[in-house]
């Protein structure tokens, strides 16, 4: 059914937890992992209090070191239940396009998220990164809340 | 993994996709299948009495009917995959908010519904009835294009 899945992981609370359950389907489809971060560019103007007072390369430092921890976070996950688990990051404007773009680079035939991110505005909506993975991909999506 | 997998049909090719997915997918982890169709209410402008009544009768009856086929039609393919398959309908204004319903009512932990349904504008944009069971459902939704 689903070989190879996709699972972008944003840090978020929800997006752990649709890592671990991502991850436990896979097992049950005996799927491989992709785990994918997007890392958002740098922009002066931001006002993520972390980034604040930071010079681009302090903060592609910090970002990198960050995307490592989210992608080991899933590494492990899949570790733990001998699911094939590679990880990949991009940098980018544009996280559902770099989560679109990874999907078919990698050859995965599912892409597996959560409904919200990082800015998610809980039970109201569907998050923004989401719905335009939802709009453009091709390939199936499934969405955990 | 997933125990029990609402899947609706508007009788779409696309959704005629997501059944023969859900059917994959159950074969595959031993899930039971619900096949669900809304109907559409029926609307009128007229003010005779008798013709209302009589043209909502009929089209009560023929949409039953059709989706009676349309219903046996998934159970059939879904015997044939050697998947247990159980079948509903309701009349409903609200397709997206009867497929829930129906999720709940038989405590299903997965949808996999089609991106766009009948009146779907493809490649553009998420169904509108996709679009409101993904920001309504409690439970994972699987969305095939």
């Amino acid at each position: 059914m689903f070989e190879h899945i996709l699972i972008p992981t944003d840090g978020s609370k929800l997006s752990e937890k649709a890592v671990r359950k991502g991850i436990r389907f896979a097992h049950a489809m005996n799927a491989r992992v992709t785990a994918f971060h997007a890392i958002p560019r740098f922009h002066a103007s931001d006002v993520m209090m972390d980034l604040l007072g930071t010079s681009r390369g302090d903060y592609a430092k910090a970002a990198q070191a960050y995307a490592n921890e989210r992608l080991r976070f899933v590494q492990k996950a899949a570790r733990a239940l001998d699911v094939p688990c590679d990880a990949r990051h991009a940098t980018t404007d544009d996280p559902a396009g770099a989560i679109i773009e990874a999907a078919k680079a990698n050859g995965c035939d599912l892409i597996l998220m959560a409904s919200h991110g990082r800015r998610g505005l809980g039970a109201l909506l569907l998050g923004s990164e989401t719905q335009k993975v939802l709009t453009h991909s091709t390939i199936p999506v499934l969405v955990y809340r | 993994m997933f125990q029990r997998i609402l899947v609706p049909t508007d009788g779409s090719d696309l959704s005629k996709k997501a059944v023969r997915a859900a059917i994959r997918l159950a074969a595959g982890t031993g899930a039971r299948l619900v096949a669900f169709h809304a109907i559409p209410k029926f609307r009128t402008f007229t003010l005779d009495a008798q013709m209302l009544e009589d043209t909502a009768g009929e089209y009560r009856a023929a949409s039953a009917a059709r989706a009676r086929t349309l219903l046996a039609a998934v159970a059939a393919e879904a015997r044939k995959a050697g998947v247990a398959c159980d079948t509903a309908h309701a009349s409903s204004d609200q397709p997206w908010a009867a497929i829930i319903r129906e999720a709940k009512r038989k405590r299903c932990d997965l949808v996999l519904m089609a991106s766009h349904g009948r009146r779907g504008l493809q490649g553009v944009l998420l169904g509108s009835e996709t679009q409101k069971v993904l920001t309504h459902s409690t439970v994972p939704v699987l969305v095939y294009r």
